[in-house]
């Protein structure tokens, strides 16, 4: 049925765009690498993939005129989240040309900034590519190369994103939240079905973290470094009042 | 959807200038010889790397820029008041302490930026995965802020909670060390961008705000106060004397504060105030008479004065010079369409040699005068009459101050002129106090029958 099909394409991007701006945040800092460069054209690529997929299925289906109330009601709220991911990842691909012009990677006067951060990115890329492995195969000066793609590319999803401002008439007012306040706390199933199994949210904070300046115990019992599951049920919605 | 800040076409925001210099400190920081000392983090079992003590930020910041101690303290405090350096014994505190606490460097998809301003989309999926991450354990304000961005962005809340969960699940694909020091970098940036409240919130500069949009407006307003700064001022105790000596002065002629003889109009609804002041009368009131003698700009101004200014004029057969200043004020303040040929006659009157009113203006003047009128405008004329004006006030105004009054011939005038030449006779030195006008007024009111 279409609207299954639309919320797992939606889910894909949804994906691909979090997975995007995770490595957009590395850029520049001592994670930043030839590889986390390729890993930003892949990803940035899929994301277009994906974007341009949604955007001619919620098209086609937003102007069928057939459809029901209701249907039409959650290809809206379909339209306005696809809407929003594209924001974020306009808004990524902008700072990543930034980034990425001021930090060229070749320049020896020019250095990284130490944040701490030191590891590899590529499990997230695969994640966003949905591989198991990421494969490198980009020449060496793909730092500078990619940095026109990237701005045709911006020029054409800002393009994209204005048509779709200016041929959608969709409300966003209109549009009810399917999930109320505090719904990330209960079950993890997500809109549709793609995702990864999630594992220990309840970890243990490192000391220096805020957990003890707040005067929270540290949270968890289980001793130091070691993930727990918790379905995310368990601890609920307790204490909290949402006005 | 929230509303695009950008502007479609190109125009984008600026990154504040101060910000600007702050990136490249940082930057220079990172030198490896000549950049700053990094050691090791020990957290229980993790090892995060790049951590600095607030002592070694102060000696480098002494070092590189050759500054005191005193001055590396608040640039080190600002590097970190504006995020670009967070502290990790107490992340809420956004001080540099020079001592041995430990501080980062902030990734620069962090930084402090005006041209990427922190949006609510991005701050409600943060609270989203603060919110997981802590069980629901927000602090209050947190949750405050949380209800309120359900309520207002609610027609993308299904994504604020999509992209909340796949954050968290990305950044579960690193490895421990880097998601502690990711947590930290947001931590750190959303301290800043949305403080707490009570906390001052560092990018907001009041009504102030510099608009750093266009450079060259910068620029230009450099200019415009570098000439100002060029400019004469008088000192305040000077024109503060000034004006003492102009409320001394026209004291008596206020109506507000003297009175306004016989009676206020708008009080007494009756009119002979007005009836007596209007601008041509048979005979002026007497405090009209005494304000011309305060500066020849009042003599001329008044109609009557000027009249009376006039005939004196003729006697010493220096009208001309009146007539012409008049014509020019009347180009000044008339029609522009009548311009031009205004302009003609006052040359053919007043400036052409054989003119049959010649006036006796300095070759320079002239010279520059002939050369405008080939273009005539409102102020061609200015300077002048500027030098007519000052030639009458030195020459005619300053004698007929000093004459003595039975020179003068008007019959009818005669007891206004008498009138004039005492009060002109105090004015020579110094502006008279009140009380020795008032004393020396009803002393001449004795002897003559005056008006008004």
């Amino acid at each position: 049925m279409g609207k299954e099909e639309c919320k797992t394409m939606l889910d894909a991007l949804n994906k691909v765009t979090a997975c995007y701006r995770h490595l957009v945040i590395a850029l520049g800092s001592t994670s930043d690498s030839q590889n986390l460069r390729e890993e930003l054209k892949r990803t940035r690529k899929k994301a277009q993939e994906l974007a341009v997929a949604n955007r001619t299925k919620l098209t086609t289906l937003l102007k069928d005129k057939s459809i029901s109330k209701e249907d039409r009601a959650e290809y809206e709220r379909l339209w306005v989240l696809f809407s929003s991911s594209m924001e974020l990842l306009e808004v990524d691909m902008k700072r990543s040309l930034e980034i990425g012009q001021d930090f060229p990677l070749k320049v020896p006067t020019r250095h990284l900034i130490q944040t701490g951060m030191t590891g590899s990115t590529s499990t997230v890329a695969a994640r966003a590519m949905s591989v198991q492995n990421m494969k490198y195969e980009a020449d060496s000066n793909i730092d500078t190369a990619d940095l026109k793609d990237l701005q045709s590319e911006i020029t054409q999803v800002s393009q994209m994103m204005e048509e779709m401002e200016m041929k959608v008439q969709v409300a966003p007012w209109a549009v009810v939240a399917k999930q109320e306040a505090g719904a990330e706390l209960k079950s993890n199933l997500s809109v549709g079905n793609s995702s990864v199994g999630v594992i220990s949210i309840c970890e243990e904070e490192p000391k220096d973290d805020e957990a003890h300046a707040d005067g929270h115990p540290a949270r968890g019992a289980p001793p130091q470094g070691r993930a727990v599951t918790c379905p995310g049920g368990k601890q609920g919605l307790k204490g909290i009042q949402y006005k | 959807m929230t509303i695009n800040t950008m502007a479609k076409g190109g125009w984008q925001r600026e990154q504040t200038i101060c910000f600007r210099k702050m990136e490249k400190m940082i930057v220079a920081m990172q030198d490896p010889d000549m950049g700053m000392k990094l050691r090791n983090q020990r957290l229980l079992i993790t090892v995060i790397p790049h951590a600095m003590t607030g002592h070694d930020i102060i000696i480098w910041l002494i070092h590189k820029y050759s500054v005191c101690e005193e001055e590396a303290l608040h640039l080190g405090g600002m590097l970190v008041k504006y995020g670009y350096i967070y502290p990790l014994k107490e992340p809420r505190s956004l001080v540099l302490q020079p001592d041995e606490s430990p501080y980062r460097f902030q990734t620069p998809y962090f930084w402090t930026s005006t041209r990427w301003p922190a949006s609510e989309l991005d701050y409600a999926i943060y609270l989203a995965k603060k919110n997981i991450r802590k069980q629901g354990e927000l602090m209050e304000y947190e949750k405050e802020r949380y209800s309120l961005l359900h309520k207002k962005i609610n027609h993308t809340w299904d994504f604020v909670v999509m992209q909340a969960r796949e954050q968290l699940r990305a950044s579960k694909q690193r490895r421990k060390a880097d998601r502690i020091v990711l947590e930290c970098q947001e931590q750190a940036y959303w301290l800043i961008n949305r403080p707490p409240p009570g906390v001052h919130n560092m990018l907001d500069v009041g009504l102030e705000r510099q608009n750093n949009f266009n450079l060259r407006a910068t620029l230009v307003s450099i200019e415009v106060h570098r000439r100002a700064l060029g400019r004469n001022r008088v000192k305040s105790s000077i024109c503060l004397e000034g004006f003492l000596k102009y409320s001394e002065q026209y004291q008596n002629h206020d109506p507000i504060m003297q009175g306004c003889l016989p009676s206020n109009p708008w009080i007494s609804d009756d009119t002979a105030h007005w009836t007596m002041n209007t601008e041509m009368v048979p005979v002026p009131t007497r405090l009209r008479v005494e304000r011309w003698s305060f500066s020849f700009m009042e003599l001329l101004n008044d109609a009557m004065g000027r009249q009376e200014f006039m005939l004196y004029l003729e006697k010493e057969f220096s009208a001309e010079n009146l007539y012409f200043w008049q014509a020019c004020e009347e180009i000044r303040h008339g029609e522009s369409s009548k311009i031009v040929e205004k302009v003609e006659e006052v040359y053919k009157n007043f400036l052409a040699p054989g003119a049959a009113r010649w006036v006796n203006i300095d070759s320079k003047t002239m010279d520059k005068t002939l050369e405008g009128i080939k273009q005539p405008h409102r102020f061609v004329l200015d300077d002048a009459q500027m030098h007519i004006y000052f030639l009458m006030k030195k020459v005619c105004f300053c004698k007929l101050r000093e004459k003595d009054h039975t020179n003068i011939s008007a019959n009818s005038l005669q007891h206004l002129i008498m009138f004039v030449f005492p009060f002109m006779r105090r004015q020579r030195h110094s502006s008279p106090s009140p009380a020795q006008a008032v004393a020396q007024a009803t002393e001449e009111e004795g002897r003559h029958k005056g008006a008004g």
